[in-house]
């Protein structure tokens, strides 16, 4: 009996880890079919029909760099501009549908576009080989050389490459950037952060000696700063330029887009026209561009925050106390399910559970929007923690009490839910009340996967103000009047109940 | 007579793993009766009270309540029939959570769905049976041990059960306390109340049974009149404790 207890176990733990690869698998046929069928024009066309039939073209892109792609705010609302989203603007306009922009780290855009979230990438991403073999490039619409953002009072002391020996220097994540570090400057300390907002505040706060990062975005930073400086690394190029990523095989899409390349290329649209607009953008909302004059950004974040919380809270609390009770059934089956799931969700770190959530059940229910997987994967999360607190809570309660009301002819479920029940929820009380408290905290997890909830609105106004200090003091200020409050409300709850004894 | 049957066991036997706590036992309670159950610690009596409403369920043999067995019927048809056996514990097991009234009428409302007033109602007669009716309020840890059992008691009769079980219901309380629940006991007793009481108090079962149950080793060793058990027990293991606990 107890062998097959253990197998049971295995298997059941083995369960999601065997249906990964599955799943991977099945995106894996899915674009091979459709690369398979890359010859008939049939099919081709069926990509760029989708998207007009669709009526929108999602477009993935990483907006903290400007003047590629950033954001400023117009009457209180986001509006994303650079000469990238302008293209995109052209380019849906083209083929006659809706621009839909999705933010997310750029180190998350090609995941995104293999699982189908985006139709395309637009983020300053040059074509590579590595890249070119899991996405397909549109042409060529710019050409950017790298250049090093520096302290200015290091002015003097790093000028070229060679003079970073020794030191330490940022790149954003996945960027052609970081491979250059690695590849071309090995003398020199390299490091990576999915921001390119948080890199230039390490920067600032001399974690960075310097930042490689692309021209345009190099020199935008160092003309909204005083205190920073731009120069051309004179690294040599490896890459081919900047230009539009399409999931493989979507030729039909890709065509369509070159053509809007053209139009741009030959009038030389970006040069002429959409980088010095970008450049107005970036001055006019510097002179009101204070912290404080984004409070609607904290509030929206406060918000999503709030919901995100509360309903997690919720099926957290249900859920837990289901798997509690399967854990204490006497079912073999109901108990093994209960044991590995809160196993397995307490033993994996709840970010890599959000973003499975949001890329591997997205891949196959596409229209999963980022607000709702989010909300799965912090309540599935919570589920196993409360799931032990209430399992500890009933096992505090003596047997005799559940006998006690047994006897009386209770059923089973009126003996938990009148007696075993509101006992167990005096006693976990304070257990039940941390658990809500670091669950509204680890809702900021989930701005990785691009949910406009607190963290991720405190990232916007930091790269939309160059400023990285106060952005998150003023969020660390808000999660600590919730949480405060939120403790004394438990509190007050608490302390009714033993008043009532 | 048979037709009196109120409570009947056919060869019960129970074991906890490898430890045989009850054998064989066959016995029956008439309407009506009330039967005390002693014997020497170990001997199985509280497992054999606990078999009598299916807290314990029974390894094999049956048990019979009005003509039903416990151990066929399906678990709705349990838990109606043990709403008629009222049952009082060793640790009173009264809901801390809850105050007296609170207690006494949580299952009445629950279970039977009684109205909230009228289950009050019967509740405070319940409570002034029992001389309570003052403490109405009170939460059980503001409660002597005395009062909690007479508490119990009363949860227990708001069910308007058929037959009581009673195990141990003194063995937790204060010598001083010990004669409150007794006189409580006896006065359902005299109400013809059948009761089936598991105690170490000799007094009350010599005063109040119809029966004694002597219990060692996994069997019941003999039945027989109080007056005739005390001054003659039959069996061995009998006289043995007896004259233990008389000494």
């Amino acid at each position: 009996m107890k062998c097959f207890k253990h197998w049971l176990m295995l298997i059941i733990i083995a369960f999601p880890i065997l249906c990964a690869p599955v799943s991977a698998f099945a995106a894996d046929k899915s674009s091979s079919s459709s690369s398979a069928t890359d010859a008939s024009q049939v099919a081709e066309n069926a990509s760029l029909q989708r998207i007009k039939q669709k009526g929108t073209l999602v477009v993935g892109t990483s907006a903290d760099y400007p003047p590629y792609e950033f954001t400023t705010k117009e009457n209180g609302k986001t509006k994303y501009v650079g000469f990238e989203v302008s293209l995109m603007r052209q380019f849906a306009k083209d083929i006659g549908v809706k621009l839909v922009i999705k933010n997310m780290d750029f180190d998350s855009l090609l995941v995104a576009l293999e699982t189908g979230k985006i139709d395309c990438i637009a983020g300053a991403m040059n074509i590579t080989n590595e890249r070119k073999k899991s996405v397909d490039f549109s042409n060529v619409y710019y050409t950017g050389d790298s250049y090093f953002l520096i302290n200015k009072s290091d002015k003097d002391k790093l000028v070229n490459a060679k003079s970073f020996n020794g030191k330490t220097v940022g790149a954003q994540n996945g960027t052609l950037q970081s491979t250059m570090i690695s590849k071309d400057m090995p003398q020199a300390n390299g490091k990576g952060l999915a921001k390119l907002s948080s890199l230039v505040i390490g920067l600032q706060s001399h974690k960075y000696d310097g930042v490689l990062v692309d021209a345009a975005t190099a020199k935008a930073y160092a003309s909204n700063n005083s205190n920073l400086y731009a120069f051309d690394s004179k690294l040599p190029a490896t890459a081919g330029g900047i230009a539009l990523a399409f999931p493989k095989g979507d030729t039909s899409l890709v065509n369509a887009a070159n053509q809007t390349i053209k139009k741009v290329n030959d009038e030389n649209l970006i040069n002429k026209k959409w980088l010095p607009e970008s450049a107005q953008y970036m001055k006019s909302y510097k002179k009101q561009n204070t912290v404080l004059s984004y409070w609607r950004y904290f509030a929206k974040g406060l918000e999503y925050t709030l919901i995100i919380t509360i309903v997690s809270v919720f099926f957290g609390f249900i859920l837990g106390t289901l798997f509690a009770l399967m854990r204490l059934s006497k079912n073999k089956l109901l108990h093994s399910i209960a044991v590995c799931y809160i196993e397995f969700l307490r033993g994996t770190p709840m970010m890599v559970q959000i973003m499975f959530v949001y890329f591997g059940i997205g891949a196959i229910i596409q229209s999963l929007p980022a607000l709702l997987a989010g909300i799965i994967a912090v309540s599935l999360n919570s589920g196993a923690y409360v799931a032990e607190i209430i399992r500890s809570g009933i096992q505090s309660i003596p047997l005799g009490q559940t006998e006690a009301a047994r006897s009386l002819g209770m059923d089973k479920n009126k003996a938990f839910r009148y007696v075993i029940m509101p006992q167990a929820l005096k006693n976990i009380w304070p257990a039940l009340g941390n658990e809500l408290i670091t669950l509204l905290k680890d809702s900021s997890l989930v701005s990785v996967i691009g949910v406009t909830e607190l963290m991720f609105q405190t990232q916007l106004v930091q790269s939309a103000t160059y400023k990285g200090v106060l952005p998150l003091f003023i969020t660390m200020m808000i999660y600590f009047i919730l949480t405060f409050t939120l403790s004394r409300i438990l509190l007050y709850f608490e302390g009714r109940m033993k008043h009532v004894q | 007579m048979s037709n009196n049957k109120m409570i009947e066991v056919q060869n019960l036997q129970k074991k906890f793993k490898n430890n045989t706590v009850l054998k064989d036992i066959t016995e029956h309670v008439d309407k009506g009766q009330v039967i005390c159950v002693i014997g020497p610690s170990g001997a199985g009596k509280s497992t054999f009270l606990r078999c009598l409403n299916c807290l314990e369920q029974p390894t094999s043999g049956k048990v019979f309540f009005e003509g039903n067995d416990l151990t066929k019927i399906t678990d709705k048809q349990l838990n109606q029939l043990r709403e008629k056996m009222g049952m009082v514990f060793q640790g009173f097991n009264l809901f801390p959570n809850m105050n007296v009234i609170e207690n006494i009428k949580l299952a009445p409302m629950k279970v039977k769905n009684i109205p909230e007033k009228e289950a009050e109602e019967t509740g405070m007669k319940l409570l002034e049976k029992v001389g309570l009716a003052e403490k109405a309020k009170q939460y059980p840890d503001q409660l002597s041990g005395g009062q909690k059992q007479r508490v119990a008691i009363a949860r227990a009769l708001a069910m308007n059960p058929e037959v009581m079980l009673f195990d141990e219901p003194t063995s937790a309380l204060d010598p001083e306390m010990v004669d409150e629940v007794l006189t409580v006991m006896h006065d359902l007793a005299d109400s013809g109340m059948t009761m089936v009481v598991v105690t170490h108090e000799m007094g009350f079962a010599h005063e109040v049974a119809d029966q004694i149950w002597f219990m060692a080793d996994g069997y019941i060793q003999e039945t027989g009149k109080p007056d005739e058990f005390f001054a003659h027990p039959t069996s061995d293991r009998a006289k043995e404790f007896l004259k233990k606990i008389l000494k």
